[in-house]
């Protein structure tokens, strides 16, 4: 995994969940693939093992992760199809609307940014 | 038993000079705890009478036993590592090896010589001849193959640079850091280690002024930046300290709800750093 820089207005489980969740989407890391321990993450980025204990848990309990007995944990096999729809509702549902609502406070026009952007990049 | 120390009423006095005012506190197992202040706070004393190196008053139990008549059984399950250097200059790595296998009965000779094999230290080398990332390393290698429930760190890195200090650190949490066992560390250097705790423990002159496992910390003590506007409103929550940052004020909030900081701006959690500041000044 890359080197992560922790902000300090979530908590680091939720950010390093997160990361996971990026990785997988990204394709970094396949569905069934094995991810790090948890001991191997904690000593990579110098936190706490429960932190990571807690943010893979949050991932098995959203069927993101499961367990193998024995063997570790494991990318479930359709986790990246899942992630991609779920992260496709927020964005429509949570992110696009504030996205809207700044292009309009901004009195920029939807239309034609669209347009500047699948054409030149220039302005105008 | 998932207490590994407890101490209830702990007092020390130097003279007139009352060095440990009737702290009490806990360490549970499976944890990683910082003891965090300022020097002469009492932190050395609190783990001189942990290691039966000191006599005191008050109640404190190590693994359930009492550190002042049971040091020696309380020494099996309890390792060491100090600020400052203990291993002689003239003592041969090899020699090391042999001393702590033979006065310790918990050490594992094998483990000792793994952790070694992946270090550029030779067993020949005299500690004289070691750099002191090296002596500091061969020191761990040593406690890491003590099959200790209780590790206990005063400054383990003091002077050794970041490289080492990683490595020191990652050492701990791949081969030696597991639920059934705890690390209680003091250290200046806390903003590198403030994400590998469990536990923190603030301490000012003698008395403890904070002890809270690090998601206490986090829902108890909020940051929050805020604009002129609202600097009424922010005040009227009594935060615990404020400073100025960029022409505006950030508070520090205790037991107050997210949902009424919110509407004053950003909230942070803040660095264990300058959580300790402002506790080292709260009441001054």
């Amino acid at each position: 995994m890359t080197t992560i820089t922790w902000n300090d207005q979530q908590p680091i489980f939720r950010q390093l969940k997160e990361k996971v969740i990026e990785l997988i989407i990204d394709g970094e890391v396949s569905d069934g693939e094995a991810v790090p321990s948890v001991r191997q993450v904690a000593a990579d980025y110098q936190i706490n093992p429960l932190t990571v204990s807690k943010a893979y848990q949050e991932l098995v309990d959203e069927s993101i992760l499961e367990k193998r007995r024995g063997l570790g944990m494991f990318v479930t096999e359709s986790a990246r199809e899942h992630l991609i729809e779920s992260e496709k509702k927020h964005f429509l549902e949570v992110e696009w609307p504030k996205i809207l609502e700044r292009i309009e406070r901004l009195g920029m026009n939807l239309q034609s940014l669209v347009n500047n952007n699948t054409s030149t990049g220039e302005d105008k | 038993m998932s207490t590994l120390i407890e101490a209830k009423g702990l007092s020390k006095s130097y003279g007139s000079h009352q060095a440990l005012k009737s702290v009490d506190f806990k360490v549970e197992r499976g944890r990683i705890v910082g003891l965090v202040g300022p020097n002469g706070a009492g932190k050395t004393t609190i783990l001189k009478a942990i290691l039966g190196l000191t006599s005191y008053e008050g109640d404190l139990t190590v693994l359930g036993m009492n550190p002042e008549r049971q040091r020696h059984q309380i020494m099996q399950k309890v390792s060491f590592i100090a600020d400052v250097a203990v291993l002689p200059g003239w003592l041969k790595v090899a020699n090391a090896l042999e001393f702590v296998t033979e006065v310790h009965p918990n050490f594992n000779l094998e483990r000792a010589k793994y952790f070694l094999g992946k270090t550029n230290i030779s067993m020949d080398a005299k500690v004289k001849q070691l750099s002191k990332g090296m002596v500091a390393q061969l020191h761990l290698a040593l406690v890491m193959s003590i099959e200790a429930e209780l590790l206990v760190l005063d400054e383990p890195t003091l002077g050794l640079d970041i490289l080492y200090r990683k490595e020191f650190y990652n050492q701990l949490l791949t081969e030696f850091f597991d639920e059934g066992r705890s690390i209680l560390v003091t250290t200046h250097q806390i903003e590198e280690i403030e994400n590998l705790l469990t536990d923190l423990i603030f301490i000012r002159d003698g008395k403890i002024v904070l002890d809270a496992t690090m998601d206490e910390v986090t829902n108890d003590y909020i940051e929050v930046m805020v604009s002129k506007d609202n600097i009424a409103q922010a005040e009227a929550l009594n935060p615990v300290m404020s400073r100025d940052v960029f022409g505006r004020k950030v508070y520090l909030f205790q037991g107050v709800s997210r949902e009424q900081l919110e509407v004053l701006g950003e909230l942070h959690s803040p660095s264990v750093a300058d959580l300790f500041v402002a506790k080292m000044k709260e009441g001054k």
